[in-house]
């Protein structure tokens, strides 16, 4: 009831309190205190409390959708990285295969005859300390027979037979698919200036047997898969 | 009141029953209660039945790490072997064989659109990048299992290739294979693998352990989804990769010592052949070449036989390159020197025992350095004849016969040096000059390498260093070396050797500009399949240059070569295997004057 009302309101007449109780026996007590409204404190305000809660959980999922995405982001660029790198691996293992393949004596051995080189027969020394050409150096002629043919290494999927130095695209002779070997025209020239640039497109393989006027055949190329 | 009481009554009745419900309902809760947390307990505190440990089980993937096997390297770190990935394209066919056509990413026109292609379509483009045949391909593809191979060991680039093709249900899986670039160049020695993974034969099996590395772990866990559980266990032992093992090899006079053997060899149809080349001054070997080496790639291809490296394995009976060693005893001894004087009669008869010379000759006054440069059978057993029997065999002994190399390859032989008191009254003086005694190549250039060192023996090294994965090298510690004879006797004896090609017999071993000095060796060689006497002959020869101050050696032996014994040189192979070495490494000529001891006693 409010305090308004309260006024407005007229109690019953009745006897009072004190009346009745002065009429009680034994009524030695107190009186009591008049009854009256009490005013009760204002209410506390409890929106900004749940305001401040439903902000602070907001920020917190907002805070942890960033993170997951920040993370989820780098865990991209991990991939990504990772599948440069194993690309890169690939191709530095290959690429050092190829040159291993051009670098062992037996190929080096086979294209050098292929260029038309003999071993030399005369050696001379030239002594730095005392300046002086000893030893009789003598043009190197074609001798016989080049002698027993070590094989090329039997590593498969490799190029047996180096290909030409060519003027063109690197890895031109790496066509897709390509599995034939390029050995180009013999060069007639010497062996130092690439006249081999000659040698336009790949040629056809060299079959076991043409030996094309030297001693040592070009070795013969495995298929992968098998 | 009545009222009031019977109502009271009523109503403690009632709550006396609402009460016992109560009770009742409370008390059967409880037990409830009990039984549940009393399960609880069992399961998560007790754990009967192991349940906890078998559902981690189920989520518990162990997967190994492979670690990568070690490279084998030359002295210069040109790669004898190592291993390099290689894919295996597998086809999922049941996935394969329902898709008619699938949609693949191309650039058309410049455009990247998505392209439909069909089956066919996509399996004949994997036959042209694969180079197989489109109707094994097809045949590869078809069927109902889930894993098949349809390609096995193929570049990385080509692997790239099939991947880009898309084709549903091809999947690559990565394997490592073991490759030899250099092939058969110091085939026997690097050895090859047996099932891509264990060491069989050569380096590769002695070297095993150390170049297999150790393989590492990751334990984690993993849903029934197939997706990782974030915060399971997650262990990582990281594998260890094998170390690299560099060896004292040059590959480029492997090549041409292997070259020249095996054209010697196949001139003269001998049964095998050897060249060593060794640095004096180390003992390192730089080149160890056998004829029919295999290639590590394909080892089939060559008979069981010739997988070995006979340079160690080969033991036989040396003959006349033991005469030196001799020689070097008596010197040591005491009991001769290079311009001792002997009377040698056309065939020497001693103890009972006739022994002749190669070549058929009067009665000559020589010196020792005659009876080694013209190779004499008698002279050598009158001189050694000054040798107590056990002092022929300490003395052999000594010089490392009948003890094995040890320079880590499979079955090296030890020779066979029988003791004196076994010896019979013939034996007694033919391993003076080499028969009755057998001896691997390897022990023969050890003994000499003694003799162009000034007399101190190093043991044989072909395992220079081991290189870990991060890059450090631990060089192998050189074995203890020894003092056999002094000094001034390996000079003496040295002195003979060059005699024996300037005024001796194998003037074919002189080389333009060097000082040289060789021993050539013609022995009987005994039967291989068990019958009494000896078949065919070992020609052999050693030189060692330069003689101002040696620092190599070469051995070429040839196992039975056809036609007659006298007529067959392996000079021009000594020649050209020794001038290729002296070139590589620079050596300058000789200085000084060449030694020319007189072969003949004036």
């Amino acid at each position: 009831m409010s305090a308004a009302a309260a006024k407005n309101l007229a109690l019953p007449s009745g006897p009072s309190v004190q009346e009745i109780e002065a009429g009680l026996p034994g009524s030695a007590r107190k009186a009591r205190t008049p009854l009256s409204l009490v005013r009760s404190a204002p209410k506390k305000r409890r929106a900004p409390f749940v305001v401040l809660c439903f902000g602070m959980l907001a920020a917190a999922l907002i805070a942890v959708l960033v993170l997951n995405i920040s993370v989820s982001t780098a865990q991209y660029q991990l991939v990504k990285l990772r599948a440069e790198q194993t690309a890169l691996t690939k191709q530095n293992q290959d690429l050092t295969q190829q040159v291993q393949n051009f670098e062992a004596p037996q190929n080096l051995a086979a294209k050098a005859a292929e260029l038309g080189m003999v071993a030399s027969t005369g050696k001379g020394q030239i002594d730095l300390s005392t300046l002086t050409v000893s030893g009789d150096a003598k043009p190197a002629v074609k001798g016989d027979s080049a002698g027993a043919v070590i094989a090329a290494p039997a590593v498969p999927g490799q190029l047996n037979v180096v290909p030409p130095a060519s003027s063109g695209e690197p890895l031109a002779s790496r066509a897709p698919a390509a599995s034939e070997t390029a050995s180009g025209e013999k060069a007639a020239a010497e062996p130092e200036t690439p006249a081999a640039a000659k040698a336009a497109g790949p040629a056809a393989a060299a079959k076991p047997a043409a030996l094309n006027g030297g001693t040592i055949p070009a070795p013969e190329q495995r298929t992968p898969g098998q | 009141m009545s009222v009031a009481q019977g109502k009271s009554k009523a109503s403690k009745k009632k709550a006396a029953n609402a009460t016992k419900r109560l009770r009742l309902g409370l008390s059967i809760m409880l037990a409830l209660l009990v039984v549940v947390g009393g399960k609880l307990f069992l399961v998560q505190g007790l754990d009967v039945g192991g349940m906890a440990e078998a559902a981690l089980d189920n989520r518990l993937r162990p997967t190994v790490l492979p670690a990568e096997r070690g490279s084998i390297l030359d002295a210069n770190g040109t790669v004898l072997a190592n291993s390099v990935i290689r894919y295996n394209i597998t086809v999922d066919q049941s996935v394969n064989t329902k898709t008619e056509s699938f949609k693949r990413l191309e650039n058309v026109d410049g455009k990247d659109e998505l392209v439909t292609v069909s089956r066919d379509q996509g399996i004949s483009e994997l036959a042209a990048v694969l180079g197989m045949d489109v109707e094994d391909v097809r045949k590869s593809v078809t069927g109902t299992r889930t894993y098949y191979i349809v390609a096995k060991d193929l570049r990385p680039d080509v692997e790239n290739r099939v991947s880009d093709l898309q084709i549903p249900g091809i999947f690559s899986e990565g394997t490592s294979k073991r490759v030899y670039p250099n092939g058969s160049v110091a085939g026997g020695i690097v050895g090859f693998l047996e099932n891509g993974t264990t060491g069989q034969a050569g380096l590769e099996q002695t070297q095993d352990e150390i170049l297999r590395g150790t393989p590492g772990k990751r334990v984690f866990e993993i849903g029934a989804d197939g997706l990782r559980i974030p915060v399971g266990i997650d262990e990582l032992t990281p594998a260890q990769d094998g170390k690299d093992v560099k060896l004292t090899l040059n590959s480029d006079i492997q090549y041409f010592a292997q070259q020249a053997i095996q054209t010697q060899a196949d001139k003269l149809s001998a049964e095998w052949g050897v060249i060593i080349v060794s640095d004096v001054k180390t003992g390192n070997i730089i080149a160890m070449a056998d004829t029919n080496t295999p290639d590590p790639n394909d080892p089939g291809k060559v008979a069981a036989k010739d997988r070995g490296v006979r340079s160690v394995t080969a033991a036989y009976e040396p003959g006349s390159v033991e005469k030196p060693l001799t020689a070097a005893a008596l010197i040591q001894e005491g009991k001769s020197s290079p311009l001792d004087r002997f009377t040698i009669p056309p065939s020497l008869v001693i103890d009972g025992q006739q022994f002749d010379d190669a070549f058929s000759h009067g009665t000559e006054e020589r010196t020792l350095a005659g009876i080694i440069g013209y190779s004499m059978n008698t002279g050598t057993v009158m001189a050694g004849s000054r040798l107590t029997r056990d002092q022929r065999h300490d003395w052999l002994q000594k010089f490392g016969i009948g003890e094995a190399p040890d320079i880590g390859l499979p079955a090296e032989a030890k020779g066979i040096l029988t003791p004196a008191a076994q010896w019979d009254d013939r034996q007694q003086y033919t391993v003076l000059f080499g028969q009755g005694v057998s001896q691997s190549t390897l022990q023969t250039v050890r003994a000499y390498q003694t003799i162009a060192n000034g007399g101190v023996m190093l043991q044989p090294r072909l395992i220079d260093s081991y290189i870990s994965p991060d890059g450090s090298e631990e060089k192998v510690p050189a074995k203890p070396s020894r003092q056999i004879i002094s000094k001034d006797t390996a000079k003496q004896v040295r002195d003979m050797l060059e005699s024996a090609v300037t005024e001796g017999e194998i003037k074919e071993a002189a080389i333009d500009g060097y000082r040289v000095g060789a021993k050539t060796g013609t022995s009987e060689s005994p039967c291989d399949d068990g019958t009494a006497g000896f078949c065919g002959y070992t020609a052999s020869i050693l030189g060692m240059a330069p003689m101002d101050d040696p620092r190599f050696i070469v051995e070429v032996v040839l196992q039975r070569p056809k036609g007659s014994i006298y007529g067959i040189t392996n000079g021009p192979v000594f020649r050209s295997v020794m001038s290729q070495v002296l070139r590589t490494y620079n050596v300058p000529p000789s200085k000084g004057t060449p030694v020319r001891l007189p072969q003949y006693a004036k």
